[in-house]
């Protein structure tokens, strides 16, 4: 059995990869299961979705903890999202990335692959410029490094099921699988960290949710980070005034400040700022 | 820092899980801003049962009570009761509903409420579809908009029906107060809910709730598009206080309808006609507002408080 796991945002299609990988693998005579992790489903924020790949039928019905594969499909979840927790050793990561493989890590050893799936979204016309749908391309990617379901019965499923545009992400696939680049990595002398799982939060006794939400930090949602240029900034406060996510402080000399931790980025505060002293920029 | 115009005081928490540039966020924010901590808020199955509870987690810093998506009318007439049980007389109680827990679903537990004279604020955040289950159209989606129970192919022009009047339904019933409000006025927004506050009896906000995924904008416009709503005329914002009309956002000409339609995706289908139809009915949305204030504005005695020391007023003896 072949256990993939999928890293995206909300609004990237990481769930309905899963689910076109299994329709593929449905194709070539296989059986698989794909389903969602069922988190905050948001524009923006960090989603996850799981595929098991086997020739008989498939009885395990729990979370995939220790995947074989792991796509990611937006290279800044890698920045807080702990996305090879439990990748086996001599497993494989699938990253959305311009980069070359050999940018990345492995310390658990295994095979390193990257394709430029952004660049290839826009390329082809799959989503919008600003909200490239990157799926198809990584999908394309993964059936070119792993073998386990073929390239025809993914474009055969993309063109079954896929609504708006399915030549044009037909196209996206097979670029995937034409550009992906992969690269062997040995494990890593040095031992890995002991843990990448995040500390489990300590729950309340009963059922009253008590803990304040600001224990939980959202700024892994963000793709865009605004910059306060305080030559510019005339202390209006409208920045502050209309944030949904209570992003910002003052500094003493009643600056704003915004609260990296929390800011979600959606650019409501460099929209409202009169002087235009607030900048979005890409996060790194 | 310059003087802030609405207060500090953050009753909201960050690290809440609702999407980039959420409308109802900031209608929460500023609803608390407004009322304080000695309030309890009831909020059915809607967005905001799921922004405010990443378990075990709280987005608010006042109680809330998480209930079934009809029952909110029903829910604050007991929050109250038992409020006043415990002698805590001072406690706002508060519905926040959405447009489907409310137009649609908890529509006879509004009415409900609002007809036992329930000593409570009933608040529906209008994000004009169920946007928590992924966009499908409710009684308050606007006529033509697309949603993904209404599509847009071929002969499928969005939604066949116009938006329920739900201040017209309310209205019926007499609240001492009801008022439109949206975050992208904040002063009037925060002055409407300290007004409420200080009443008693049933009282009603209808929210402006702007959705970036679930209208098709991007993020950073809530805000803009706010104000377009109002200074186009598809959402005036006015009070009425026992009766009493009275527009809070005098407009001498309307901005055209074109502007807050071409910046959605929802919307961007429409034909020069079915802009025209919309032009048509704001206007007459507009005009029909001016008619009801000049009509309710008369006589309405002026309840002066008098000063401290002063002798109560007296009933009037024909009363
Ligand atoms: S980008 Fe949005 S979330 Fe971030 S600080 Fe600005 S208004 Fe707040
Ligand atoms: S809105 Fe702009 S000018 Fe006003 S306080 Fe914020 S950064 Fe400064």
């Amino acid at each position: 059995m072949l256990e993939i796991r999928f890293h995206g945002r909300g609004g990237q299609g990481a769930v309905v990869a899963s689910e076109l990988l299994a329709q593929a693998v449905f194709f070539d005579g296989k059986v698989a299961q794909s389903f969602p992790f069922f988190g905050v489903e948001r524009r923006g924020a960090p989603v996850t979705a799981f595929t098991r790949i086997d020739d008989h039928p498939i009885e395990l019905r729990s979370f995939i903890e220790h995947p074989d594969v792991v796509v990611v499909l937006d290279p800044g979840l890698l920045r807080d999202t702990p996305v090879t927790g439990g990748l086996k050793p001599g497993g494989l990561l699938l990253v959305n990335s311009p980069q070359a493989p050999g940018a990345f890590s492995l310390p658990q050893g295994g095979t390193l692959a990257t394709v430029d799936a952004t660049r290839i979204a826009v390329g082809r016309k799959v989503g919008t410029a600003t909200m490239p749908v990157v799926n198809t391309a990584m999908l394309g990617a993964l059936a070119r490094v792993t073998g386990a379901f073929t390239e025809a019965s993914l474009e055969r499923a993309i063109v079954a099921f896929v609504p708006s545009h399915p030549e044009e992400n037909r196209a996206a696939a097979r670029d995937g699988a034409e550009s992906v680049r992969m690269e062997p990595v040995a494990p890593s002398s040095r031992p890995s960290p002991p843990s990448e799982e995040a500390a489990p939060l300590p729950f309340p006794e009963g059922p009253v949710a008590s803990l304040p939400s600001n224990i939980l930090h959202t700024s892994s949602w963000r793709t865009l980070r605004p910059v306060i240029d305080r030559d510019r900034c005339t202390r209006c406060n409208f920045c502050w005034e209309f944030c949904p996510d209570d992003a910002f402080d003052f500094d003493a000399e009643g600056f704003p400040v915004v609260k990296l931790l929390y800011c979600k980025g959606c650019g409501i505060c460099a929209t409202e700022c009169p002087p235009d002293a607030i900048q979005m920029v890409t996060e790194a | 820092m310059a003087k802030l115009t609405i207060p500090r005081e953050e009753l909201m928490y960050s690290g809440h899980a609702a999407c980039p540039g959420c409308g109802p966020a900031l209608a929460m924010r500023f609803l608390l801003k407004g009322l304080g901590p000695r309030t309890v808020v009831s909020v059915p199955a809607s967005c905001w049962s799921v922004i405010a509870t990443p378990y075990p987690t709280t987005a608010l810093g006042v109680g809330m009570l998480d209930n079934a998506i009809e029952a909110t009318g029903a829910s604050i007439s007991g929050l109250r009761a038992a409020a006043d049980a415990l002698g805590l007389e001072d406690l706002n109680v508060v519905g926040f509903a959405g447009d489907g827990g409310t137009a649609d679903i908890g529509l006879q537990s509004l009415s409900g409420m609002l007809e036992r004279r329930t000593d409570a604020l009933y608040v529906m955040y209008d994000n004009e579809a169920y946007m928590n289950t992924g966009v499908q159209r409710s009684s308050a989606t606007p006529q033509g908009a697309w949603t993904t129970t209404t599509p847009v192919a071929g002969e499928a022009r969005g939604k066949l029906e116009p938006k329920k009047d739900i201040m017209a339904i309310v209205l019926a019933h007499h609240p001492v107060y009801a008022a439109t409000l949206n975050p992208s006025f904040p002063e009037d927004f925060v002055r409407k809910v300290e007004r409420a506050r200080g009443m008693r009896g049933p009282r009603f906000f209808h929210v402006y709730a702007a959705c970036p995924p679930g209208w098709r904008y991007d993020s950073d416009q809530t805000i803009e598009l706010g104000k377009l709503a109002t200074y186009t005329g598809i959402f005036p914002l006015y009070e009425v206080e026992n009766g009493q009309l009275r527009i809070t956002r005098r407009m001498g000409q309307l901005k055209p309808v074109e502007d807050y339609l071409a910046a959605q995706g929802r919307f961007r289908h429409f034909s020069p006609e079915e802009v025209r139809q919309v032009k048509e009915q704001a206007e007459a949305r507009w005009a029909d507002l001016l008619a009801r204030e000049k009509a309710t504005s008369t006589p309405a005695p002026v309840r002066e408080v008098p000063p401290a020391g002063a002798p109560a007023p007296r009933p009037s003896a024909t009363t």
